[in-house]
């Protein structure tokens, strides 16, 4: 008893602990933020005098007083440019993109363990639940090895700022000097509660204590989560600036200089892309472990641990596009310039490669799941339906990657009659690609439908009635998607861009409207045979693969072209590039750059994961009772 | 289900028939016409229709005991899409889309043949017996792949060293990104919030709603709206603007624009790419209307670096017109192609 009432305490002293951590950066900034705004607003009026100089936001376009300097106007020197015998936005480039892979590694899969953690307790199957909480631990402890690579490398990054763009680097510090603080105290926050959460763990495996620990994975995540959000305002302000006038002087709104025109979109987009490959990854390495094993336990295992990271995965990428959407018009309403160099002009290609990447990720899911339905007896009656879907992403597909600047020689441009072809080129605008990714999406939703309900027969009353209902609601779902594209020809650009909204809802009322009827339909469905783990071909495997590396792929795309926007800007229209690099890569180069990076990740992670796995703990495989030699089944909604 | 089944092989047999038809001009090669307005979503529909033809065929020719090996269906499939978007589609389609279509078409008749284990079996089969050559002619196929393949390989690797005097792809930015602001005759416009001063309502204040609700009505017929007449000398304001905006137009552009503003101009065809075609719901419809006065103002020589390379014969009509004339101009041309300016409202 006593010793219950000890773990008690120690649990309840953790948790505040951690909170405490929490607000630490935030108790310990706020003080110095208003002094400090106050001090070098009143400096600057005492320089002068009384007179105080007003500035005008470029953005916000309220006034406030000038309390910074002006952003320096550099020139191609070694003093604002110190460099090697190599082009130095490379090195930059190499190392600010090692650092996301594993920032964005290491804030996924806290949020996987949260999840998987909480799934663990809330079931209840015993046996399920234990291995719940195994996997959320193996998890967490990948990630803490991947945690001190971060921050190694984020030193690096530093360095190489400093090193390379010190007149840059010591703008962007003096606009931001607040907030580099806090994130260096949100950083060791993170830190705390990252140990007590890791190294708690097994003193806090059983009834209130477990929840007390599942708290605190929630508090680690809104650190981490709020960590990144204050990163994003960097990269934000250097995309759409404010808070500083038109010379780039601080106004002294700190609030201003964070909360830019695509600060929100960059915070939506970054958590969902984050989380979509942090499930990447560890489905990856599940299916790497399931290709190397021996035995049908750790295949079982390793093919159950890359459904659940694929599942997770794809539960942040189905809504990621819509996210893109949002950002990429926040860009267009902040700079039209900007929105149609990214989509229109000297991008555009960049862009057609990042939907071939979409595909891919639609493409690879999909495939996986027709691959999964082979594990389960009596999926089979969908089998001969497939050929259908792969027609319908096939279109979806083709629409979606067409470009609206194709590539042709002078030749075929004549033969063509002009740079717009007829027929094609009515693909290569919005209004058809967002026909033609919603299809994919809603496709991909008809496959995870057909996939949980792939060895169950519905026993309810009303099972044929809803059979018909889901059939035509996925049949208004593709007519609705498909008339939306085409109808946007014919209305206002403003209204068309609207459209997307209806498009939207449609393909998500598929998902959640579809998913919750077939759970009902499902309820006490009988079985025509147990899901048999481990026994899906090794294709599936390659496809979780194809998917992960994917995700990395596009992600140094993306990270490439939302920077290189800025073209020859460090800061857009304010603080110019006049290093020799000021000029935007071809696209081979950039793709060569790219796969450098993504095949370096990789090399790395590997090594992570052979850390993690000196470390290993044997995975004790418990039978379901009733299903000899089987392990449990994972999902819920099973 | 056998007579829908049935009807789809009818389909299919009809449409690859024809298609091979107006191929070899058999037919005349515009007997199914692809109809303009309608084309995107024709060919899809087209396409969709062929998948059922196949459907139904290959069910028919299972059930009549002819069934087609799943390897030939896969191949087939493939180098049926390759020919449809050769042949089927005109003008023709650059190689550089046809060869990421043909990609896809590869993936996704893989993903078809081994979604499952039977049917990657069946699909693997046939390679897989000439692999083992169990028998005498697999085992002469097997030789002849050997002896084939390299050559084909060596013959891909040998075109694609050898020096060649082709004209080089280009990869031309349709729509380069327009300026912050654009400086012309001597006043400076901000592209972000400049406005047609033209676009007015009955009130004189700017009004895209009363301008979108006065344009002609898309589609092939392009019919004037009651009331809405520009040449009616009745009407002023907006529709009075459109009218000098025409006469602006008929008199500088409608040579190389054309007299339907697609393009097709009396002298479009000594140009290499012909000029913008206005009624493609990709280049104005996209736009918002002071990129229209930007290019029409700077032309060709105007363009930024991104414009490379810079093939636009357009001159600088801030030369020869004035602001109110370029902006009337814009008025026009949105007016008659019954498309509405970019917004983003």
């Amino acid at each position: 008893m006593g010793l219950l009432v000890g773990k008690r305490i120690f649990s309840i002293v953790a948790l505040c602990m951690m909170v405490g951590l929490l607000l630490l950066p935030v108790v310990v900034a706020l003080p110095s933020l208003a002094i400090g705004e106050e001090t070098h607003a009143g400096d600057a009026a005492k320089k002068d005098g009384d007179k105080v100089e007003k500035g005008r936001d470029v953005y916000y376009k309220t006034e406030g007083i000038v309390s910074g300097a002006p952003a320096p106007k550099t020139t191609d020197g070694v003093k604002d440019y110190p460099r090697y015998n190599f082009e130095s936005r490379v090195l930059l480039w190499f190392a600010n993109q090692q650092h996301l892979y594993y920032g964005s590694f290491v804030l996924a899969v806290p949020i996987f363990c949260m999840i998987i953690e909480f799934m663990g307790v809330v079931t209840k199957d015993k046996a399920l639940a234990k291995r719940y909480d195994q996997l959320a631990y193996d998890f967490i402890k990948i990630s803490l090895t991947a945690y001190s690579l971060t921050a190694i490398l984020g030193g690096i990054l530093i360095f190489t700022f400093l090193t390379l763009y010190p007149a840059f680097f010591s703008y962007l510090s003096g606009i931001f000097r607040p907030v580099m603080h806090i994130y260096a105290l949100m950083f060791v926050a993170e830190s705390g509660t990252l140990y007590i959460y890791y190294y708690g763990w097994d003193k806090m495996r059983e009834g209130f204590l477990k929840w007390i620990h599942l708290s605190m994975s929630v508090v680690l995540n809104v650190i981490g989560t709020l960590l990144m959000f204050l990163a994003n305002s960097w990269i934000g302000f250097m995309m759409s600036p404010a808070g500083v006038d038109e010379q780039g002087r601080y106004l002294g709104n700190i609030w201003h200089v964070i909360h830019t025109a695509l600060w929100n979109p960059l915070n939506l987009h970054r958590i969902l892309g984050n989380m979509a490959f942090g499930g990447g990854v560890v489905a990856a390495y599940a299916a790497y472990k399931f290709l190397a094993s021996k035995t049908d336990e750790d295949r079982a295992h390793y093919d159950w641990m890359g459904y659940i990271a694929m599942a997770l995965g794809v539960a942040f990428l189905i809504p990621l596009p819509f996210a893109g959407y949002w950002l990429m018009r926040e860009v267009y309403a902040y700079r039209q310039q900007m929105g149609i160099t990214l989509m229109g002009g000297l991008l555009a290609w960049l862009f057609i490669i990042q939907a071939t990447m979409i595909g891919i990720l639609f493409l690879s899911t999909n495939y996986y799941l027709w691959q999964a339905m082979g594990r389960m007896r009596g999926a089979e009656k969908y089998q001969r339906y497939i050929k259908y879907l792969v027609f319908l992403l096939a279109c979806g597909y083709m629409v979606f990657i067409t470009p609206h600047t194709m590539v042709m020689t002078p030749a075929e441009l004549k033969a063509m009659g002009g740079q717009q072809h007829p027929v094609l080129g009515n693909y290569g605008v919005m209004s058809a690609k967002n026909g033609g990714i919603n299809v994919i999406i809603t496709t991909t939703v008809l496959s995870f439908v057909w996939y949980m309900r792939g060895n169950k027969v519905s026993t309810v009353s009303w099972a044929k009635f809803g059979n018909i209902f889901m059939g035509v609601f996925f049949g208004c779902a593709y007519f609705n998607i498909i008339f939306l594209a085409v109808y946007g020809y014919y209305i206002p650009a403003n209204v068309r861009v609207g459209l997307s909204v209806p498009q939207v809802a449609t393909t998500l009322s598929c998902l959640f409207f579809m998913f919750a009827l077939n759970s009902f339909m499902m309820k006490g469905a009988k079985q025509m045979g147990p899901i048999e783990w481990g026994k899906i071909s090794a294709r599936s495997q390659y496809a979780l693969i194809m998917l992960a590396t994917a995700f990395t792929w596009m992600m140094g795309l993306m990270g490439y072209i939302r920077s290189s926007v800025r073209l020859f800007w460090h800061v857009n229209e304010i603080m110019r590039d006049n290093s020799p690099w000021a000029y935007t890569h071809t696209v081979g180069f950039a793709a060569n750059m790219i796969s450098a990076n993504v095949l370096f990740f990789w090399i790395t992670i590997l090594f992570v994961f052979w850390l993690g796995s000196l470390t290993a703990k044997k995975v004790p495989v418990e039978s379901k009772a009733g299903i000899p030699g089987s392990v449990p089944q994972p999902a819920p909604s099973h | 289900m056998k007579a829908l089944m049935s009807l789809g092989a009818l389909i299919g047999v009809a449409g690859l028939l024809l298609l091979g038809g107006m191929i070899f001009d058999v037919v005349p090669s515009n007997t199914v016409r692809l109809v303009e307005g309608y084309m995107p979503i024709q060919l899809l529909l087209e396409v969709a229709c062929f998948v059922i033809g196949f459907t139904g065929l290959s069910y028919m020719m299972n059930a009549m005991g002819m069934a087609l090996p799943r390897f030939w269906q896969g191949i087939g499939f493939w180098i049926f899409l390759m020919v449809y978007l050769k042949y089927r589609v005109y003008p023709p389609i650059p190689f550089s889309v046809r060869a990421m279509y043909g990609t896809v078409g590869l993936v996704t008749v893989f993903m078809w043949v081994s979604a499952n284990e039977e049917d990657w079996s069946k699909f693997k089969r046939p390679i897989m017996n000439v692999l083992d050559a169990q028998t005498g002619m697999n085992r002469l196929l097997r030789y002849v792949y050997l002896v084939l393949i390299p050559i084909l390989i060596g013959g891909f690797s040998f075109n694609a060293m050898m020096p060649k005097s082709e004209e080089p792809i280009e990869l031309r930015t349709v729509h380069p990104a327009p300026p912050a602001s654009t400086k012309v005759h001597g006043k400076t416009y901000t592209l972000q919030t400049s406005q047609n001063p033209y676009r007015v309502n009955p009130d004189g204040k700017y009004d895209q709603e009363f301008s979108n609700a006065n344009i002609v009505e898309q589609g092939m017929g392009r019919l004037m709206k009651p009331n809405a007449n520009p040449w009616d000398e009745k009407n002023q304001g907006y529709l009075k603007y459109v009218r000098e905006g025409g006469e602006i137009f008929f008199q500088n552009c409608h040579f190389c624009h054309g007299d339907n503003l697609n393009g097709r101009g009396l002298h479009a065809f000594a140009f290499n790419p012909i000029p913008a075609n206005f009624t493609d719901p990709g280049t104005i419809a996209q736009l918002q209307e002071t990129f229209i006065f930007w290019r029409v103002s700077k032309g060709g020589i105007g363009l930024p670096n991104e414009g490379f390379p810079w093939a636009s014969v357009m001159p600088p009509w801030e030369q020869h017109l004035t602001v109110d004339e370029i902006w009337k101009v814009v008025l026009f041309e949105y007016w008659h192609t019954g498309y509405y300016p970019r917004t983003w409202d």
